[in-house]
């Protein structure tokens, strides 16, 4: 097996070069975790190894004119801890702290994630409901920013080129008047991958006790993670609660039914999503915990 | 390729695949076989080693990607004087049984102490919730990383005794 | 017996754990021998088939490859992987070293052997296999319908056995009550994957660094395969990471031996984490259908038992489980008559084999799920039904006709009982809510070793060094459960003198003597009463020397501290080192006692445990929210060691209940490999377990210690699932309760399980 050449950019202007080399079976090496373990696994090696640990300039998160951007080396390590993601993103904070074993959260990063396009990948369906923007450059120098959703085009399979790094995520800062959450299920507690994950983001009017505003982005269900707006429409506007619950959570098993027809898992998933409902819902602190009813 | 990488406080120089895993890289060229593969995934934590005072599966991460940094595997958490004090409340409390998993175990403790000296039993389980192990059922784990940390125990430190030779519950 | 001891029944960390921590013990895995080549295996991508062609020539073309093994160049000669003595019965011969007729996906068709593993791996993938596929049956019944498809000549239900003692009673007012409980195959998720280390010589012989449960069976089934005699061959019991039953047998000894002889070289074959799934072996999967009839008071009268086993490609020790899984109902509870049929059936699936509890976690979560559904048809409390019929101490186990023992299994419901709350928690509603709590109780029995069915021995020897020090010679074999910290222990207690005095090392067959190993739950009270026996001959010897040195007859001389005095006169005396240093030339060269212990007996252990779990009902998420174990233990030698052998068997046992479970596909493909998508319990999903022994020495175990390490996780996974049923109000017995069974069971006819 031929060994890949590695090349190790010190810089984005490096980077650039380096990807002016790469073809399609070149890699970005971002925390590796999900790279490395294929390599292992199923016996293989890119041509070329592009290890973008020594591009600094992307492990950042900065907020700026109200836009957060997270540079694509952060780690979710750092997403979970960094105060201006806790603060004005914390659903982004809430899905980094939900993924993998804390040795994974150390390694793996934003970027990486994104590019390897699980459709169960819970920064994901963060950014989604974040209405995120993806920065990347390519071997010409080219920058680019088009929505997340249109590079996550399906299980496994993006729309980057070849010769395209992501650098940024980006996304508008949640001010004091939002709420917004995380929540996933998995076949456990931790350390599990989500069979249904949802991000959570609503305006609260607090005079008015209602929500405007509503992102909800479903993950696990299909082939990436995408916003719902049946769902949005359903709680724009509705007042913050328990019935607005209710409807949420049957409103989440109506999506959950129209992006998995005739899937094995739809009769599981279209009942879990009426808890995890109710865990984003609750989470949100809008009202009084509320409790599915039960016959 | 030349690798240069500091691992348990020494520098090696080192003749590596690009594409060599760290876990390789430490058992093999280095002789550490303290480093553990379990599963190859990154799922058992058996080959966790700390890497800049995170705790990492070194069958993750490329020895590339270990260059400049400070590797720490369990062969490097004793010195001269004796036993770290982790090490010896492992011992002490029964933590090791079969021994496979005592490694990386070790490894995320002592980076989550490292990174929080006063941690929560919830916090501890947390840490330790990318290592696995079979034997122990995790308490007499959990309950040394608690006696090592600075906080005081807020139970006994010795098994749940409700020892039924002679005395009532 | 309260009994007055000085070392057993105190807490020890494990003899090695200060190599453990350091990292310095070397593993099976972390071999490497001079010369050493390594071996990858090619295993079988279909279910059932013959091997129609093998181009190896590309593989064997790449540098480093050294040679290409199948069954073009091996032995076509059948054994049984299982096969621990020669004279061994139920071991059917129907494995060979690489298989022309591949019966499962993973079997053996192929290996490499090369200079590094990296290049193995690369040429495994180069080899060009052909199949004819046949068709595959995947399940027992599926086995059992088709005959015209044998898997093996013989057909596919390979083994039946039926028990059978007492009367049917025929009472009118019986109630009959019926239930079946199907368990799942599951993998041993030992953290060290499978390995073996072989060595020839130029002699004709090997070298084999086994991490197996017994060296001596590795050695009579690579050595009758290979055509070696005994004498040439030489197993070493090399450090292991865990084993739970799934190192017992000989899966890879024989084919690393015979490359090993083939080459010439030393060869270590590993197995990654997906190959330990697939190809060596599982716990077997079951259903158990029962039918009791009983009063309405809940007295038990009849027990109809028939259990089908799922063997998976080969026979391995499935027969022997079959049986074994027949023989613990009788263990628990008292009833005139019983009735049990077993019957082990080929399938084109993983093949199945030993696993912690033998039979026992299999049948009793049968037995304790249908006790729940009895009390639920006669309105009374579980723990109350079942202290209505549980076996009292002393008495004959109708199917063994051996004595139980000491059986204290009444006394741990009762106390556990108690010291759970039981009758609170199991009167308070579980509700009606998104979270519901519940209870549930299960017993377990468990054997001491295998008198009764063999000659139950063990052979050891035990000698004092010129500075007053100890060597055991014992063919220990350490699985992580801290034997030889146990051997160490009873010797010190009958010697006097401290564990740190005595060394014990693990089981070599060319210098230690000869000892089944470590299964059947015949370590501490067999193998450690021979410890014991050992240790009193040699204080026999000691005394004896000491007379010599001290010109008194032995009768006046007593054993205290480590030293031999005149009994009433403390001033004349001489320590145990000065006994050795000057006895070593004058009244003999070596102190040494070389004993054969025999059991005569095999009482039960007991375990009853509690469960409280509380149910997501929106998710089917369930956690365990509180769980106490109780023991019968007889005496706890290594206290700390055994409560925390109760806490790890029961998040095995809880991981059977919930979350463990290898099927397979349409194909026969298992849809598990790897920890990502086989979960065992992690640390926060772990919770507390409360251990409480109850500790009568009432056998004649050493100090009357009995067996922990198996019972204590036969009765975990039903008392899980009789904590969910109660928090639910379902009858769930179709193990692992996972969400989607939990919401199918709550919303009928909506969702799949």
């Amino acid at each position: 097996m031929p060994n890949a050449e590695l090349l190790t950019p010190g810089g984005i202007q490096e980077l650039t070069a380096a990807l002016q080399r790469a073809t399609p079976s070149s890699r970005l090496l971002a925390g590796g975790t999900d790279l490395i373990r294929s390599m292992h696994q199923d016996h293989w090696e890119p041509d070329l190894l592009i290890d973008l640990s020594g591009v600094r300039e992307l492990d950042y998160v900065t907020l700026e004119d109200g836009m957060l951007g997270v540079g694509s080396m952060t780690t979710f390590a750092e997403l979970e801890a960094d105060p201006l993601v806790r603060r004005h993103a914390r659903c982004l904070a809430e899905a980094a702290a939900q993924v993998g074993s804390a040795q994974i959260r150390n390694v793996a990063t934003v970027g990486g994630n994104i590019a390897n396009a699980s459709p169960c990948a819970d920064t994901v369906t963060a950014l989604v409901a974040l209405g995120a923007d993806v920065r990347t450059i390519d071997g010409g120098g080219a920058i680019a920013t088009r929505p997340l959703t249109e590079i996550t085009v399906g299980s496994g399979r993006t729309s980057l080129a070849p010769d395209e790094a992501i650098t940024e995520v980006s996304f508008a800062a949640l001010g004091a008047d939002h709420r917004t959450t995380f929540a996933k299920i998995g076949s456990r507690s931790t350390v599990t991958v989500a069979r249904l994950s949802m991000a959570l983001v609503v305006k609260l009017d607090v005079a008015a006790g209602t929500v405007s505003g509503v992102r909800v982005a479903l993950g696990a269900v299909g082939e990436a993670a995408f916003r719902d707006a049946r769902l949005e429409e359903l709680l724009e506007g509705r007042p913050a609660n328990a019935e607005s619950a209710r409807l949420f959570a049957e409103g989440c098993t109506d999506a959950v039914q129209r992006a998995i027809p005739g899937r094995y898992s739809l009769p599981y998933k279209q009942h879990a999503v009426v808890g995890l409902a109710y865990d984003a819902w609750n989470a949100l602190g809008l009202c009084e915990r509320c409790e599915p009813a039960w016959g | 390729m030349r690798l240069l990488l500091n691992v348990n406080g020494m520098e090696h120089e080192l003749d590596v695949r690009p594409t060599a895993r760290l876990i390789d890289v430490l058992r093999l060229q280095l002789g550490l076989t303290g480093v553990k593969e379990g599963c190859s995934e990154g799922e058992c934590g058996a080959c966790t080693v700390i890497v800049d005072d995170k705790a990492v599966d070194s069958c993750l991460v490329l020895a590339v990607q270990a260059r400049g940094k400070k590797v720490l595997t369990v062969e490097g958490l004793a010195d001269d004087d004796g036993l770290d004090l982790l090490q010896r409340m492992f011992i002490e409390h029964g933590a090791v049984q079969c021994g496979f998993c005592t490694p990386g175990m070790l490894m995320s403790a002592k980076a989550l102490l490292m990174a929080d000296p006063h941690p929560t039993e919830e916090a501890i389980r947390l840490a330790l919730a990318g290592n696995l192990c079979r034997c122990t059922g995790y308490t007499t784990i959990v309950a040394a990383v608690r006696s090592a940390s600075e906080q005081p125990a807020e139970s006994s430190s010795t098994p749940p005794a409700l020892d039924g030779a002679g005395r009532d519950v | 017996m309260t009994q007055d001891l000085q070392y057993v029944g105190q807490t020890y960390p494990v003899h090695d754990a200060p190599q453990k921590v350091t990292g310095e013990l070397v593993y099976g895995s972390d071999i490497e021998l001079h010369g050493m080549l390594y071996a990858k295996l090619l295993l079988s991508p279909i279910a059932h088939g013959m091997v129609t062609s093998i181009d190896s020539r590309a593989a064997e073309a790449l540098p480093g490859v050294v040679k290409v093994f199948s069954h073009l160049n091996s032995p076509a000669d059948v054994y049984c992987r299982a096969r621990l003595t020669p004279e061994q019965t139920l071991c059917p011969r129907d494995e060979t070293l690489f298989s022309e007729h591949v019966r499962f996906v993973g079997d053996r068709v192929a290996a490499v052997v090369a200079t590094s593993q990296a290049i193995a791996e690369a040429a495994v993938a180069l080899i060009d296999v052909q199949f004819s596929e046949l068709p595959a049956l995947f399940t027992p019944e599926e086995a059992q319908r088709r005959d015209d498809l044998p898997i093996h000549p013989g057909g596919n239900v390979f083994f039946e056995y039926d028990e059978e003692c007492g009367r049917p009673g025929e009472s009118t007012d019986a109630v009959v009550v019926g239930s079946t409980t199907s368990t799942p195959r599951i993998h041993h998720a030992a953290l060290e994957p499978h390995v073996c280390v072989a060595q020839p010589h130029s002699t004709g012989g090997l070298t084999i660094w086994s991490i197996s449960q017994g060296v001596y069976g590795v050695r009579t089934v690579v050595a009758d395969l290979l055509g070696l005699e005994y004498h040439h061959v030489r197993v070493i019991k090399a450090p292991m990471g865990g084993s739970f039953g799934g190192k017992t047998e000989f899966i890879l000894e024989p084919v690393t031996a015979y490359m090993a002889q083939k080459t010439r070289r030393p060869i270590k074959l590993l197995l990654d984490r997906e190959e330990c799934m697939r190809a060596t072996m599982v716990r077997p999967a079951t259903v158990s259908t029962i039918r009791t009839t009983c009063s309405p008071e809940g007295q038990l009268e009849n027990m109809e038992v028939a259990s089908v086993l799922d063997a998976g490609a080969y026979a391995s020790s499935t027969s022997d489980y079959a049986v074994h899984m027949c023989k613990k109902i009788t263990k628990l509870y008292r009833f005139p008559y019983y009735h049990h049929r077993s019957q082990a059936v080929y399938t084109n699936t993983p093949v199945a084999g030993a696993m912690r509890g033998w039979g026992a976690p299999e049948i009793v979560a049968a037995l304790e799920i249908h006790m729940d559904r009895v009390a639920g048809e006669l309105g009374m409390d579980p723990v109350e039904l079942r202290l209505l019929n549980l076996m009292h101490p002393f008495e004959v186990d109708p199917v063994t006709e051996m004595s139980l023992g000491d059986a204290r299994v009444r006394e741990c419901l009762e106390r556990g009982a108690a010291a759970f709350d039981w009758s609170a928690r199991r009167q308070r509603s579980p509700g009606s809510g998104r979270y519901r709590r519940g209870v549930g109780v299960a017993c377990g029995a468990h054997k001491n070793g295998m008198f009764g069915k063999f000659a139950e021995a063990s052979n050891m020897t035990l000698k004092m060094n010129e500075d007053g020090t100890f060597e055991l010679g014992a063919s220990l074999h350490e699985v992580g459960c801290g034997i030889v910290t146990v051997m160490k222990v009873i010797i010190a207690e009958v010697l006097g003198v401290s564990p740190d005095l005595i060394a014990a090392g693990e089981a070599d067959t060319s210098s230690t003597p000869f000892d089944y190993g470590t299964f059947g739950s015949r370590v501490t009270y067999v193998v450690g009463a021979c410890a014991k026996a050992t240790a009193e001959k040699l204080k026999e010897e000691i005394i004896a020397a000491a007379a010599d040195l001290l010109h008194e007859p032995r009768e006046r001389l007593t054993v205290e501290g480590g030293e031999v005095h005149v009994r009433d006169d403390g001033r004349r005396g001489v320590a145990f080192k000065d006994i050795a240093r000057l006895s070593h030339m004058r009244h003999s060269p070596a102190i040494t006692a070389a004993v054969t212990y025999y059991a005569t007996s095999n009482p039960a252990s007991y375990s009853v445990q509690f469960a409280e779990v509380e149910v997501d009902c929106a998710t089917g998420l369930t956690a365990v929210t509180d769980f106490l174990a109780v023991g019968d233990v007889g005496q706890a030698i290594n206290r700390g060691m055994v409560h925390a052998q109760f806490q790890g068997a029961v998040q095995m046992g809880i991981g059977y209940a919930l979350y463990e479970h290898v099927d397979v596909d349409e194909f026969g493909r298992s849809g598990v490999d790897g920890f990502k998508n086989y979960h065992i319990v992690n640390a926060p999903d772990m919770p507390d377990i409360k251990v409480l022994l109850i500790e009568h020495s009432g056998d004649d175990g050493p100090f009357g210690a009995k067996s922990v390490g198996e019972i204590a996780t036969v009765p975990t996974a039903p008392a899980v699932i009789n904590a969910v049923n109660h928090a639910l109000g379902t009858s769930l017995s179709d193990l692992p309760a996972t969400p989607e069974k939990i919401l199918a069971a709550l919303n009928p006819g909506e969702v799949e399980a």
